[in-house]
């Protein structure tokens, strides 16, 4: 998983029956040096994080602004299929999804030494 | 999988069910050398590592292994997890 904030929304009109409905999110991953040490409240004293975007599914309705959690791969797949029956695969063709809205990250240590 | 060091740790709730109750830590990776690469990594943590730490983080179904050894867990949601905490590197 890696932390992010929304950047903004995507809509497309051409996709597979099984995404029809989703909501499409870009997320813009933080990497060590946008986020301070010390307590950093979600959404206020980080700096604005540097990566490239990354298109996810959005079931938790975050927005433009939000800091989120976003899984790849299986574990994204599970979490747009809440009602998946036991045994059962998911079978949404997506790899990326927001699987957390953050109220708080706290980044306590410096890393370099 | 990754080696890196934990820097810290995520709250959220407003989140998926398959993550209620797990322990989210922020790990910055390093490179060969050691050195900070830039990358952060947020990985669910069952072995109760802590800040300052060096940990490896497994992605994948290796990942899935260090909640619930498989074949039977494709239900889980995680997709990177704590998998050791490092003593040494050379």
């Amino acid at each position: 998983m890696f932390l992010g904030r929304v950047a903004g929304t995507v809509w497309s009109t051409v996709k597979w029956p099984e995404t029809r409905g989703l909501k499409l999110l870009l997320v813009r991953p933080y990497r060590l040096g946008d986020l301070a040490p010390g307590a950093v409240r979600a959404g206020a004293e980080a700096s604005e994080p540097t990566d490239d975007l990354v298109v996810c599914a959005d079931l938790l309705d975050a927005g433009p602004g939000d800091d989120v959690l976003v899984a790849f791969g299986h574990a994204a797949r599970v979490a747009v299929s809440e009602k998946l029956a036991p045994g059962a695969k998911p079978n949404v063709p997506i790899d990326a999804a927001v699987v957390a809205v953050v109220d708080r990250v706290e980044i306590e240590s410096e890393t370099r030494r | 999988m990754i080696r890196g060091t934990v820097v810290g740790q995520v709250w959220a709730t407003r989140k998926a069910r398959g993550l209620e109750g797990r322990k989210l830590l922020v790990v910055a990776a390093r490179d060969a050398e050691g050195r900070p690469t830039g990358r952060l990594v947020v990985a669910v943590d069952v072995l109760d590592a802590g800040v300052g730490e060096d940990v490896t983080v497994a992605f994948g179904s290796g990942a899935r292994n260090v909640l619930r050894p498989g074949p039977e867990n494709r239900d889980l949601l995680c997709d990177a997890a704590v998998a050791a905490i490092v003593e040494g590197a050379g």
